[in-house]
C-alpha cells in the first residue's frame, strides 16, 4: 500500500472502534503532563484519565486493584480485529487489554480483568485450546504505551503477533514490554534492550516472570556488543527518544532484522530537533529511515495522548528494488 | 575478496562455517542474491560446518559474552580456531569474517597470517553472518529448535545482572541520592518548623518575636514546654540552650510571665514536644547528611567542590547523572546546566538563551555586578568543566587545581570590578601543576628508589580509580604487576599534564580572539 501520513484516522472510516475510548475523545490532557522520568509517570494514571464517573457500580476491572472478578461478568473481551492477541474490554467504557501471561500478577499496578474463557470465541484467540477456566486480561493504558496509543491512534500493522520475535530497543522499565510479551506469548520471544542500569532492573525483575523476555541491559547503539543473546528477529520496535534514533534502528535492522521484518518507530519531535515543527522532524526521519533501507509502510500521530509525537511503521528491504 | 571462514558467536557456543560459495560484492544487494540468503535450502549449500564449541555451562558462556561484548578473543574462541583453520601461510592467505572489528583485531593479533573481514567492511560477510544467525539452529545440528532461545534467555539474565551489579559510577550515586534526600529535607524541615511554630504559637505566641530562627525556636520549644514553669531561676539553663546568651534567656523569661497564651493540657503540650522532637531531630540529621556529603565530594569531586562548593558541585553531578558525564558536557552545557526549560523556550522562540542554570548557585555570580553576571557565568562554567574533568580524569585526587581555578575566578571578579589584571592562565595552571607535581614527587626520573617508595602509596588508589574507570581497563589485565600498573599511572599523569596543556592553548586562541 502506499505511503501516506496521515493524523489519526485518517480516511479510513473506523472511527466506531475508538470512539469508545474515554481517552480519545479528549484532547487537552496532554499538555500538562511533564516529560518521562524520574518519579514521574508518563500519563495519567487511574484516576486521571477520565471525567468523573459513577463510583458506585462496581464493574469489570475499575472496580479495584484486584480486577473485579466479579465485574467480569459484565465486561465483555472480544479480540481487536486488526491485531491477533491485542483485545477490547468492553463494559461501560472500552480499553485496550492484553492477555496476562503471568495470571494473578500486575506487572506496574495496571488492572486486570478476568472472563470466563467461555464468554470468547476460541476460535480468535489465536487458536489457543484454553480449558474452560477463567482468562485474565491486563489493562493497557495507551498514555502509558505508544504502543498502546498508536494501536488506538488507528496503526494499520504493528507486525507484533503471537509467535512473533521482537526486538524492543528503549525498553525502560519493561511496562510496554509485558505487553508486547502479552501479545506474541509463549511461543515468541521479545529481546528488550535498555541502556540505562536504574530501568535495567525493574526489567530484570518484570522478565523474571515471563519466560519470553530476554532483558538485554547494554547501549542499542552498538548492537555487536549483544550479538551473542539475539536471533533473528521479525520486528524491531523502537522508542530510545534520542536525536540519532534513525541510525540506531538502522544498525539493529542490519544486525538482526529478517529481510521484510517490520519496523515500528515512536518518534518524539523534541527529542529530534526541538527548533523545528514537528512534521518536519517526523518528515526527516522518515527520509532516514528511507535511507537505512526501511521501506515506511504508514505514519501515525499519537495525539491525543502524547504531543507531537508520531509512531513510523516500516518494512526492511535489504535487496535493491 | 573471497571469504573462507566465518565465525558465528551465539549463546549456545562458537561455531566455524566454511564458505562454500559466496556471491559476488558487486552483485550482493540484488534480490536473487539476497532470496538465496533467505531460504535454507540453497543457503545450507553455501556454508559448511567446521566446527561447533558449545559453551560447558553457564559461567562459561556469560565470560565468553563478556569478552564477545568488549571485543576480546578469549582463549577458548583462539584454541577453536588455532585447531579448526588451516596454516595460514603468504601463498594462501586465509580470510575469516567476523562479526566485530574489535574481536578482528584481537583475532589478527593472535594469528599473525589471518586475514579478517567484518561487517563494516564487507556486505558478504553481513549478508552471510546474517544467513547463519537466520538458520543457526538449523546448521548447528546438534541443537534442538528451542536450545538456542533457552540459553538466550539465561544468558540475557546473566549478562544484565552482571551489567546492572558493575556500576561505573559506584561513588556518585551516593552523592546524587544525598543531594537529592537533603533537598527533600530543606523542604521537610521548613514545612515541619512553621508547623511547631503555629502549634506552639497557641501556647507562648511571645516566643517567634524572641527566636526566629527555625532549628533554635523547635529547640527552645522542646525545652520549656511548659511556659508556667518557667521563672526566674530557669535563667542559667535557658541560656545554656542559647549560646550563653543571658540577655535573651532573661527576655524570654520575662515574656512567658506575661504571654497571652492559652493554657495547654499535658497531653496537648505531650504531642507539641513530641513533633518538636522529630524537627529537631530531622534538623540534626540534615547536619549529618550535609558532613557526609561534603565529605563525599572531597573523594570524589575535590577540584569541583573546592571551585564553587559542594552543594552546587553536587548537584551538577546529579543534574548531568554522573561525575564522567558531566566531565563530557562542554562547557556550554555546564553554563546552562538546570536551565533547560528556559533554553528549549528560548531556542524555540529564537529569544535570548539563559546565561546560567545550577551555577547561579554559586557565590561568584552574587558577587559580580549585573552587566557581568553573564560574562562570569561563562568563566565559571569554563572553570568548572576543566575541574569536573581533572576530577574524573586524575588518580589521585588533590585539591590543587580547584584552589587555582577558584583563584582565577576571583581575580576575573576583581578585574570586572576594579580592571587589575588577572594572571594569566598559563602562569596559573603552571603553578598549580608545579604544587601538585611536588606532592607526588614524580618529576625527578632520577631518583629511582624514591619514586618507588612514593607509588607504593599510589598504586592502590590507582587500582581503585581504575575501576570507576572503564576506558582504562580495556587491555590491562588484573594479573598485571602492580610495577606496570605504576608505570601506566605515571604515564596518565604525564598525559594529563600533556591535556592541561592543550587547556591552556585552547584559551590562548580564545583570548586572541577576544
Amino acid at each position: 500500500m502506499a505511503y501516506t501520513p496521515r493524523g489519526r484516522g485518517g480516511d479510513r472510516g473506523r472511527g466506531g472502534d475508538r470512539g469508545g475510548f474515554r481517552g480519545g475523545s479528549r484532547g487537552g490532557q496532554g499538555g500538562a503532563r511533564g516529560g518521562r522520568g524520574g518519579f514521574g509517570d508518563r500519563g495519567g494514571r487511574g484516576g486521571g484519565r477520565g471525567a468523573p464517573r459513577g463510583r458506585g457500580a462496581p464493574r469489570g476491572g475499575r472496580g479495584g486493584v484486584r480486577g473485579g472478578a466479579k465485574g467480569g461478568a459484565k465486561t465483555i473481551i472480544e479480540p481487536y480485529t486488526r491485531f491477533p492477541g491485542v483485545f477490547l474490554a468492553r463494559g461501560k467504557e472500552d480499553m485496550l487489554v492484553t492477555k496476562n501471561l503471568t495470571p494473578g500478577e500486575s506487572v506496574y499496578g495496571e488492572k486486570r480483568i478476568s472472563v470466563e474463557s467461555s464468554s470468547i470465541d476460541k476460535s480468535i484467540t489465536n487458536g489457543d485450546a484454553t480449558p474452560a477456566t477463567k482468562t485474565e486480561y491486563r489493562v493497557w493504558n495507551p498514555f502509558r504505551s505508544k504502543l498502546a496509543a498508536g494501536i488506538l491512534g488507528g496503526l494499520d500493522e504493528i507486525f507484533i503477533k503471537p509467535g512473533a520475535k521482537v526486538l524492543y530497543l528503549g525498553a525502560a522499565s519493561g511496562t510496554s514490554v509485558s505487553h508486547v510479551a502479552d501479545i506474541v506469548g509463549p511461543t515468541g520471544t521479545v529481546f528488550a534492550v535498555e541502556f540505562s542500569h536504574r530501568s535495567g532492573r525493574d526489567l530484570i525483575n518484570m522478565a523474571t516472570h515471563r519466560t519470553n523476555v530476554i532483558p538485554i541491559v547494554e547501549d542499542a547503539r552498538h548492537p555487536l556488543k549483544y550479538r551473542m543473546l539475539v536471533s533473528m528477529v521479525d520486528t524491531i520496535f523502537a522508542d530510545v527518544a534520542q536525536p540519532d534514533q534513525a541510525r540506531i534502528v538502522g544498525i539493529n535492522a542490519h544486525m538482526y532484522l529478517k529481510v521484510g521484518g517490520g519496523v515500528v518507530v515512536s518518534i518524539k519531535a523534541n527529542c529530534i530537533d526541538s527548533t523545528a515543527p514537528a512534521e518536519q522532524v517526523f518528515a526527516r526521519e522518515v527520509q532516514k529511515m528511507k535511507e537505512e533501507r526501511i521501506k515506511p509502510f504508514e505514519q501515525v500521530t499519537l495525539e491525543p495522548f502524547e504531543r507531537d509525537h508520531c509512531i513510523v511503521t516500516g518494512k526492511y528491504v535489504r535487496s535493491m528494488t | 575478496m573471497s571469504i573462507d571462514y566465518l565465525l558465528h558467536e551465539s549463546s549456545v557456543g562458537y561455531a566455524i562455517f566454511q564458505v562454500i560459495h559466496q556471491a559476488d560484492t558487486v552483485g550482493n544487494r540484488l534480490r536473487e542474491v539476497q532470496d538465496s540468503v533467505q531460504d535454507l535450502a540453497k543457503f545450507g549449500k553455501m556454508v559448511k560446518l567446521v566446527s561447533f564449541a558449545p559453551f560447558s555451562g553457564a559461567a562459561q558462556a556469560l565470560e565468553n559474552a563478556n569478552e564477545v561484548s568488549e571485543g576480546l578473543a578469549s582463549d577458548f574462541l583462539l584454541s577453536l580456531l588455532e585447531v579448526n583453520l588451516p596454516q595460514s601461510g603468504k601463498k594462501n592467505k586465509i580470510t575469516l569474517g567476523v562479526a566485530d572489528k574489535n574481536l578482528a583485531g584481537a583475532i589478527k593479533g593472535a594469528f599473525p597470517g589471518l586475514e579478517c573481514e567484518t561487517g563494516d567492511t564487507s556486505e558478504i560477510v553481513m549478508d552471510m553472518l546474517r544467513g547463519i544467525r537466520q538458520h543457526a539452529h538449523k546448521l548447528l545440528k546438534q541443537l534442538q529448535e528451542r536450545d538456542v532461545e533457552r540459553a538466550q534467555l539465561g544468558l540475557g539474565h546473566a549478562y544484565s545482572r552482571a551489567r546492572v551489579k558493575f556500576s561505573v559510577q559506584k561513588n556518585d550515586n551516593h552523592i546524587i541520592q544525598a543531594i537529592a534526600t537533603l533537598d527533600h529535607l530543606d523542604k521537610a524541615i521548613n514545612m515541619f518548623s512553621m508547623r511547631v511554630r503555629e502549634w506552639y504559637s497557641w501556647h507562648f505566641p511571645e516566643l517567634i518575636r524572641i527566636v526566629s530562627e527555625n532549628h533554635q525556636y523547635a529547640k527552645l520549644a522542646l525545652w520549656i514546654g511548659d511556659k508556667e514553669r518557667l521563672s526566674d531561676a530557669h535563667k542559667d539553663e535557658l541560656a545554656a540552650q542559647l549560646n550563653d546568651d543571658t540577655e535573651l534567656a532573661q527576655s524570654i523569661i520575662d515574656v512567658a510571665k506575661v504571654s497571652m497564651g492559652q493554657k495547654i493540657s499535658e497531653t496537648d503540650m505531650d504531642n507539641v514536644t513530641t513533633f518538636a522532637s522529630k524537627v529537631v531531630s530531622l534538623t540534626n540529621y540534615r547536619k549529618t547528611l550535609y558532613g557526609y556529603l561534603v565529605g563525599k565530594m572531597g573523594v570524589v569531586a575535590p577540584n569541583l567542590a573546592t571551585l564553587i562548593g559542594e552543594m552546587v558541585g553536587a548537584r551538577l553531578i546529579s543534574h548531568a547523572g554522573s561525575l564522567t558525564n558531566l566531565s563530557k558536557y562542554p562547557a556550554s552545557t555546564v553554563q546552562i546546566l538546570g536551565a533547560e526549560k528556559a533554553l528549549f523556550r528560548a531556542l524555540k522562540t529564537k529569544g535570548n538563551t539563559p546565561k546560567y542554570g545550577l551555577i547561579y548557585h554559586s557565590s561568584f555570580i552574587g558577587k559580580a555586578g549585573q552587566k557581568n553576571k553573564g560574562r562570569i557565568s561563562r568563566f565559571l562554567a569554563n572553570k568548572c568543566s576543566i575541574a569536573s574533568r581533572i576530577d574524573n580524569f586524575s588518580e589521585a585526587p588533590t585539591t590543587r587545581f580547584g584552589e587555582a581555578l577558584k583563584s582565577q575566578v576571583e581575580e576575573r571578579l576583581r578585574f570586572y570590578d576594579s580592571g587589575a589584571a588577572p594572571t594569566k592562565n598559563e602562569q596559573a595552571m603552571r603553578k598549580a601543576m608545579d604544587s601538585v607535581l611536588a606532592d607526588i614527587d614524580v618529576e625527578d626520573p632520577t631518583a629511582q628508589v624514591d619514586r618507588d617508595e612514593d607509588m607504593a602509596d599510589v598504586a592502590p588508589r590507582a587500582i581503585q580509580k581504575q575501576e570507576n574507570q572503564k576506558k582504562d581497563k580495556k587491555g590491562k589485565k588484573k594479573d598485571k604487576t602492580s610495577q606496570e600498573e605504576i608505570a601506566d599511572g605515571e604515564k596518565k599523569k604525564k598525559r594529563k599534564h600533556g591535556e592541561v596543556n592543550g587547556e591552556r592553548e585552547k584559551k590562548k586562541h580564545k583570548k586572541v580572539k577576544e
